[in-house]
């Protein structure tokens, strides 16, 4: 009986661990086992799956027969076991948190409903030590080795690591895989292996599973590539058959199926530069590769303060050689209209771009192309023939089209008034002569929601224009100003 | 006829026959061999027997062929002629003492006066130098082309005498950077002077031949034109310039692969006052007249690609038959042996299509040879267009009221149609008639008439059900017009072998064995290409893939790269 009082030890440890999440350890150097007594109620928080712990209080029994109504269940109906990996631990460790809040990437650590209010997680002190100012990747390294080196037993390790989990984006390093495996390594090694089949069947140690399933669903929603270190901790941890391993493997599948199915990818990193990120929002919009991306108007430095006005946003334009001959051909009796601004995500930025459009020509205004009968010297362009395909080779899918207006150019700029897009106007001027006999209508959508605030951060939603427009209707969403 | 008296089993099938087939049996000769394929029919009379020239002509082009081919061995020094880029004075003077300048320029205008065949034959040695091949081309075949086309006898009298003797040299000007065979993006533009008596011609003109030693330019420009309806429409026309009129400058000379000695270049005109009387036919008329040129100047070409692979073939057979390789002979190996069956087999045929085409071209009356001409020329992907569509479209005119019929279900004809696919597929035998005891092919080389009268009729019954399924619309489906094209050029290849072979060996001329050998060979392998050729247009065949090669393109030029992933990328 060997075996029995290895894990006796092993839960005590966990218990501590658990201990220590309530943030009543306030001695870390507490002896083991008198921490334990302190805290009886945090015994059902280890859920050890271990049934012959001697300390098995009520809540490792209820689960023990859960465990088996589930094993028995999953036998009878025949449902392959591996597949429903959440059902089961669902029951056993009270815990929906990974799985419940879809916003936060972040989950959080399992919240025992009979627990007063939380104090201040444990080892915040870790990351508070780091120097201040200096939160980048070195300063969270050396805050995960404090904890390896305050703890030579690893006491608290699942509290740290979601703690860790929680300050990675703080630190700008959420996207780092060395920091994830370092965060893994924390684990201490051997110790959760399942060593005999009820084990197996059983979850071994749940709550240090569903830390290291923590660990590996943050670095999946930021497609974070586990690699051949993250396998070879995972089986140090927790053997091959255990959960994290089972995510490990479907990351390892899904993620190279998945990672070039964008047909229009973006790079990992986006650029920080304002005028580079409408570049590549403008690029991603514009099918045609032959268009041009000016820069009109390049940001001045010190629009930093909320003081700045539009004159010095930068305006970045696209337009395609087509859409300019559609320009110079248009009807200047016609106007045409900038509207915006529309919404457009790139990863986790939110970019806002104007285009200046017209409304469809009316039926009988538009020319009819005719083919000339002199065209090609060298056979003929068309035949004298009376019937056409037929409708076995008529490949085209049958769709009512909804015709709409052209688009002559599109632009993102850091301000969206109508001083700034003016501005863009007249730069198109420059290589559209034929915009300046056409008015220009703007039609601007007053507000763009908070996200515009949180996006651009450098002024309020679109003020209204400044003084420079004579009848202004105020209050409404269309603002019109002929433009020459 | 044959085919239809066949398949008319009953009576209103007949019925049905007479009425749309009677025009055709009644009118006469007006169609071209070619044109006929498209109707899966071989209009015998055209190409056989094989044509012959009298024993009048051919003493004739024997004179003039020998000086000239002993010229070209000793004299002309192809070698030097590619090193400097240029053909040596005095080279082009014996040329024009030869009269070579003037081949098809009548004999009133000081020139030759050559038929098409003895123009082929004499081309099949000019050939033997590139540079000088392309250089008189460039003169004859298209720049004075047009003269002699359309030209008054005012233009006639006052060009073609310099022209034809080399005094002075013509060159051909219709290509522009903006423009290949596109004419409605032409540039260079003339404008009428205000005394009513000049064009002022302004624009520049890409890769002439000749453009730097040429002294008379034909030149294409746009011009105005009142239309009958009295709107003003921009319409091409042809002049003829001189370089003295002034204002006429040349580039610098291209360098080019094998034809460096011939000159050419880019031709600019600024302000050029070209002379009323110098517009080549009518005003407005340029679009036509270029096309004449285009399409009659064609036909020599055959004749001077088999020229050169004949002269090729001398020499590579020399060096194969010395050369020694592991203590054998090169001329020992199977692989080289293929290769000089292969020149043999394809300088057989250009030979026998060009010399079958010139001899319709001499055929009395204007016979409309136009798709033969390109087809012995056509080796280039804008001629197969022509081929095609010019056939089609006659095809296409002629089964009109048929394809009428089947489209609005006319019961006779759809069950006609369908009894006749099932005839096909079991497996029918096709005669044309080129066989047989009365046959005009002879019995050594009916097997390879067999194959040709088989091709032939499944090649009018894929173009029947081409024009069903894309009707007008064919002309966007250029993958099925090539191969339509390609198919027809192996058609006529082999009715030209085939027709040659059997008069060599009826008249018992020296080695016809080899030429019935020659035959064989490539009537079997053009047949199994026609044969796979005809498959790939049938629309569900396993080897019809232009979906997939058009998807594939579309993809490729959407990101305009080549897209996939490099063989040594990782996902991970």
């Amino acid at each position: 009986m060997r075996q029995p009082r290895l894990r006796e030890v092993k839960a005590v440890s966990s218990g501590h661990a658990a201990g220590g999440q309530l943030g009543q350890n306030s001695n870390p150097r507490l002896p083991v086992f008198s921490q334990r007594s302190q805290n009886p109620g945090s015994q059902p928080q280890s859920c050890c799956g271990c049934p012959t712990s001697r300390g098995m209080s009520w809540a490792q029994a209820i689960m023990l027969a859960r465990g088996w109504r589930g094993i028995c269940g999953a036998a009878l109906t025949g449902a392959p076991f591996s597949q429903v990996p959440f059902q089961v631990p669902r029951g056993l460790h009270c815990s929906v948190a990974t799985h419940s809040s879809d916003s936060s990437l972040v989950p959080r650590p399992p919240k025992p409903l009979w627990q007063p209010a939380k104090p201040l997680s444990p080892h915040e002190e870790l990351f508070r030590l780091a120097p201040d100012g200096a939160r980048d990747k070195a300063s969270f390294v050396q805050a995960v080795q404090n904890f390896g080196q305050h703890n030579v037993r690893k006491r608290g390790h699942v509290d740290f690591i979601y703690l860790a989990l929680r300050k990675m984006r703080d630190y700008g390093v959420e996207k780092d895989l060395t920091v994830y495996n370092l965060l893994l390594d924390v684990f201490p090694k051997e110790v959760f292996k399942p060593r005999n089949i009820f084990q197996k069947i059983f979850i071994h140690y749940p709550r240090q599973q569903e830390c290291g399933l923590a660990v590996l669903e943050q670095m999946e929603n930021h497609g974070v590539m586990p690699n051949k270190e993250t396998e070879f901790l995972l089986i140090q941890i927790f053997g091959r058959k255990s959960y994290p391993m089972l995510k490990f493997v479907r990351m390892k599948l899904w993620f190279s199926r998945f990672k070039n199915i964008n047909p229009f990818p973006m790079p990992r990193d986006l650029p920080k530069d304002p005028v580079d990120l409408a570049t590549l929002g403008l690029r991603h919009i514009e099918p045609d590769l032959s268009a041009r991306v000016t820069v009109y108007q390049m940001a001045s430095s010190k629009d930093s303060t909320g003081t700045a006005d539009s004159t010095e946003q930068h305006i970045v334009g696209i337009q395609s050689p087509d859409q300019q001959a559609a320009l110079a051909r248009h009807n200047p009796a016609r106007p045409i209209f900038v509207e915006g601004p529309f919404s457009l995500w790139l990863r986790d930025r939110c970019v806002y771009y104007h285009i200046l459009r017209a409304d469809l020509e009316p039926p009988e205004e538009r020319e009819v192309e005719e083919i000339p009968e002199e065209w090609n010297l060298y056979y003929p362009i068309q035949l004298d023939l009376k019937y056409g395909r037929s409708g076995w080779d008529d490949y085209e899918f049958d769709i009512d089209e909804v015709e709409e207006g052209p688009v002559f150019a599109i632009c993102m700029a850091g301000a969206h008034d109508q001083a700034t897009l003016a501005k863009w106007i007249k730069g198109l001027q420059e290589t559209n002569p034929a915009l300046a006999q056409i008015p220009v209508i703007f039609r601007l959508t007053a507000s763009t929601g908070e996200l515009l605030a949180s996006s651009s951060g450098l002024e309020e939603p679109c003020p209204p224009p400044p003084q420079e427009e004579e009848e202004e209707e105020d209050n409404t969403q269309r603002q019109q100003q002929g433009q020459s | 006829m044959m085919i239809f008296g066949l398949r008319a089993r009953t009576c209103w099938a007949l019925g049905s026959f007479a009425v749309s087939r009677r025009p055709l049996r009644s009118s006469p000769r007006t169609h071209a061999f070619a044109k006929e394929l498209f109707l899966g029919r071989i209009e015998k009379k055209d190409v056989f027997p094989f044509p012959e020239v009298s024993q009048d002509e051919l003493n004739e082009i024997n004179h003039f062929v020998g000086p000239i081919e002993k010229f070209f061995t000793e004299e002309v020094d192809s070698r030097k002629i590619d090193q400097e880029g240029k053909i040596p004075t005095e080279t082009l003077e014996k040329l024009k003492s030869l009269g070579l300048f003037g081949m098809q320029v009548p004999e009133e205008y000081g020139g030759l006066g050559l038929s098409n065949t003895m123009y082929a034959r004499l081309g099949e040695i000019v050939s033997l130098d590139g540079s000088i091949a392309v250089t008189l081309a460039a003169h004859q075949a298209i720049g004075l082309k047009g003269i002699i086309l359309a030209g008054s006898e005012e233009q006639k009298a006052k060009y073609l005498p310099k022209l034809a003797s080399g005094e002075h040299i013509a060159a051909f000007c219709l290509t522009e950077p903006a423009s290949g065979s596109d004419a409605a993006s032409i540039r260079t533009r003339a404008s009428l002077s205000e005394d009513k008596k000049h064009y002022i011609l302004n624009g520049s003109k890409v890769w002439i031949t000749n453009g730097g030693l040429a002294s008379i330019f034909t030149v294409f420009a746009k011009t105005s034109v009142v239309d009958s309806d009295g709107s003003v429409k921009d319409k091409m026309t042809a002049f003829i310039v001189e370089r003295d009129f002034g204002g006429v400058t040349n580039g610098k000379p291209e360098d080019k692969l094998g034809i460096r000695g011939s000159n050419t270049c880019e031709v600019h005109f600024e302000n050029t006052k070209v002379p009323i009387e110098n517009v080549l036919g009518e005003v407005g008329g340029g679009f036509k007249v270029a096309m004449n040129i285009l399409n009659s100047g064609r036909f020599s070409m055959g004749s001077a690609v088999a020229g050169m692979l004949k002269k090729l073939i001398e020499m590579t057979a020399e060096y194969a038959c010395t050369r020694k390789q592991f203590n054998r002979n090169l001329s020992e190996f199977g692989l080289i042996q293929e290769k000089f069956a292969l020149m043999a087999q394809k300088a057989y045929v250009m030979e026998s299509m060009a010399y079958l085409t010139a001899g319709m071209l001499d055929q009395p009356g204007f016979p409309d040879c136009s798709i033969e001409a390109a087809m012995v020329k056509g080796t280039n992907e804008i001629l197969r267009m022509y081929i095609a569509l010019t056939g089609l479209q006659h095809a296409g005119r002629i089964l009109t009221a048929r394809i009428n019929e089947l489209k609005r279900g006319n019961v006779t004809t759809v069950l006609e149609t369908v009894g006749r696919r099932l005839r096909d597929s079991l497996g029918r035998t096709v005669d044309l008639g080129l066989t047989g005891n009365l046959g005009v092919v002879h019995p050594s080389v009916a097997d390879s008439a067999n194959k040709l009268e088989e091709n032939v009729y499944y090649f009018g019954r894929t173009v029947e059900t081409l024009l069903l399924r894309f009707g007008k619309t064919i002309v966007e489906e250029q993958m099925v017009l090539k191969r339509v094209a390609n198919i027809l050029i192996n058609l006529y290849g082999m009715t030209a072998v085939l027709s040659r072979a059997s008069r060599s060996m009826r008249a018992g001329l020296r080695n016809h064995d080899h030429e019935v050998l020659l035959a064989n060979i490539f009537c079997t392998e053009a047949y199994c290409q026609n044969l796979f050729t005809l498959s790939q247009l049938d629309k569900y065949s396993p080897e019809n893939l232009d979906e997939q090669i058009k998807k594939v393109s579309q993809q490729v030029l959407e990101r305009r790269a080549y897209i996939c992933a490099h063989p040594l990328d990782r996902t991970s």
